[in-house]
């Protein structure tokens, strides 16, 4: 459950280079839910999920998580109750670091992490028998850094990390934007599955209106720091990206999308 | 070599692969160019020395002199921080600050350990040559700190830490409190070098203000050669190279300023370290360039 209440975020204030990117964001969204983000470039979705994970504070509005008011907590504390995959897989892994080793840091995610061993024999078991589950063979390259994956067996161990750790909330920003289309259709189907399997509070955002329909139950569209659609149900059943197109015109009083990239896919 | 200067070549390397294997913490772990450790080296041995000449217990006057080091290493990293000074220049600045702290803890440039006890004394009686005794005991320590220091960085916390030097972006969204592990791992850097201070200190038998001009080349020199010649990827065998590469580093040393061929003589010491870590950087650069076009050839 995240309660999201008229939150602000401006950049470098007082600076000619000043950008509002969020001016007022309310959002509910229920326990289970998997929210799609959509929006074109510099609508404020990054933004948005950033504020959400703590690397950005907003200045008025409150965010809560799971009844808990974080509107004040930075990254790390946030971290016990959100999971993030990034983008860029070389943000959201240590690539000089083995594959056990990332997994490591993962499973200890909102704990103390303590003195004694980072990586011992119950725990490879189970990071072997877990990355198994990825069906890519990795089970015998956990010694392997990171480094060697390719950017879609790197996603996919960031999102079977996310889930190593409890978590009330998933947060994936364009985790498939930089991968080819086929790797980009594993790595959502596998995380359709992993999201189904944990039942996690889930928000993805996306450059893709295909995707943004296609995945999870409601879809959320950002433009210059507000939310001007919110579908879900029967709704958003109905709706195919042309249909989503012309709603999006509407909302925004007639003008044309000039955005190739959001009517691609 | 004369047998003496081989094993004197030894103990100056094993002293100075604590310096290593601070540096290797600060610059490779944390990814942290820390150059405090040219004044807490000389900070360690300063307050030790000072410790001894007030009939202090030695092994307590080396851990004091290595806290005192953990306090430069925690300005440093305040300074970078909380403070946002870019990390280079944060360490100038507290090395700067060092040298007058220096001299106060002294209260003159040198202090000189001829009458007292050190950590070594009680080993002296036991029938080995003293030239060769030294290097145990410095030997003895550096094994117990490796030792430690590889128990720690496999450890929970010491992954975390590795993982604030190699990704702080990711580490934070992880849960890691990257700042608390910045100070940690610079003050334990800080007082390794400053222990070695203490160490060099009492083998040497004087404290000098002077002693840390160019530590932080010398300590990098020696991870440098100990990646090029024990290139591993295990945490125990990464420090065991930071140690082998000191002691390799000071025989080279050795046989340089030894070789009247040469010409060399002990002044020059700064000029060839300086030398040989630019050659130890620019190699593995111009070993890529050749492998590439070799390739290219045999297209």
């Amino acid at each position: 459950m995240i309660t999201v209440n008229g939150i602000h975020v401006t950049f470098g204030r007082g600076t000619p280079l000043e950008k509002h990117a969020l001016r007022g964001v309310d959002l509910t969204i229920p326990e289970g839910q998997f929210v799609t983000v959509i929006g074109s470039n510099g609508a404020g979705k990054s933004t948005f999920l950033g504020a959400l994970a703590g690397d950005v504070i907003a200045e008025t509005g409150s965010i809560a998580i799971d009844g808990v008011d974080v509107t004040r907590w930075a990254t790390p504390k946030r971290a016990s109750l959100v999971a993030r995959v990034f983008q860029d897989p070389m943000v959201g892994s240590c690539t000089a670091l083995t594959i056990e080793e990332n997994m490591a840091l993962a499973a200890a995610r909102g704990r103390r992490r303590g003195l004694g061993f980072a990586l011992r024999g119950d725990r490879r078991r189970h990071f072997r028998d877990r990355i198994a589950e990825l069906g890519l063979g990795l089970e015998n390259r956990l010694h392997d850094r990171m480094g060697l994956l390719s950017g879609g067996q790197r996603q996919a161990v960031s999102l079977l990390m996310a889930t190593l750790a409890g978590s009330k909330i998933l947060l994936l920003d364009e985790h498939t934007a930089a991968l080819d289309p086929g790797t980009a259709e594993f790595v959502l189907g596998l995380t359709r599955r992993i999201v189904e399997e944990n039942r996690l509070t889930t928000l993805m955002v996306t450059h893709s209106m295909r995707q943004a329909l296609d995945y999870g139950d409601r879809t959320v569209m950002l433009h210059e720091g507000r939310i001007v659609l919110d579908v879900s149900g029967e709704q958003r059943a109905g709706l195919d990206v042309p249909h989503l197109l012309a709603l999006f015109a509407k909302q925004r009083g007639g003008e044309d999308i000039t955005d190739d990239s959001l009517l691609i896919g | 070599m004369s047998e003496i200067a081989f094993f004197g070549a030894v103990e100056i390397g094993l002293v100075y692969a604590l310096v290593a294997l601070g540096v290797y913490l600060s610059f490779r772990v944390l990814d942290f160019p820390d150059l405090t450790v040219d004044g807490s080296f000389p900070l360690g041995a300063a307050v030790c020395a000072t410790l001894l000449v007030a009939g202090v217990n030695p092994w307590i006057a080396s851990l004091v002199a290595a806290l005192a080091g953990s306090l430069a290493g925690l300005v440093t990293a305040t300074l970078n921080v909380r403070f946002k000074i870019l990390h280079l220049l944060a360490s100038i600045l507290t090395m700067i600050a060092l040298f007058s702290v220096n001299l106060r803890v002294m209260g003159r440039p040198n202090v000189a350990l001829l009458m007292q006890d050190t950590v070594l004394t009680p080993f002296y009686g036991l029938g080995l040559a003293d030239h060769v005794v030294r290097p145990l005991v410095v030997l003895v320590v550096v094994v117990a700190v490796v030792l430690l220091l590889a128990r720690f960085l496999n450890s929970e916390f010491g992954l975390a830490m590795r993982a604030t030097g190699v990704n702080a972006r990711m580490a934070r969204a992880q849960g890691v409190e990257t700042d608390f592990h910045t100070y940690t791992g610079m003050a334990l850097s800080n007082g390794l070098c400053a222990l070695a201070g203490a160490l060099f200190a009492q083998t040497n038998g004087f404290a000098d203000v002077t002693t840390g001009i160019g530590t932080i080349v010398v300590g990098l020199a020696a991870v440098i050669v100990g990646e090029t010649v024990l290139p591993a990827r295990a945490m125990l065998w990464a420090l065991v190279g930071c140690v082998v590469g000191s002691i390799l580093y000071r025989l080279a040393v050795q046989v340089a300023l030894s070789a009247d061929a040469i010409g060399l003589q002990a002044s020059d010491l700064n000029l060839v370290t300086a030398v040989l870590v630019a050659v130890a950087l620019i190699l593995p650069r111009m070993r890529l360039k050749a492998a590439s076009k070799k390739r290219e050839a045999a297209r």
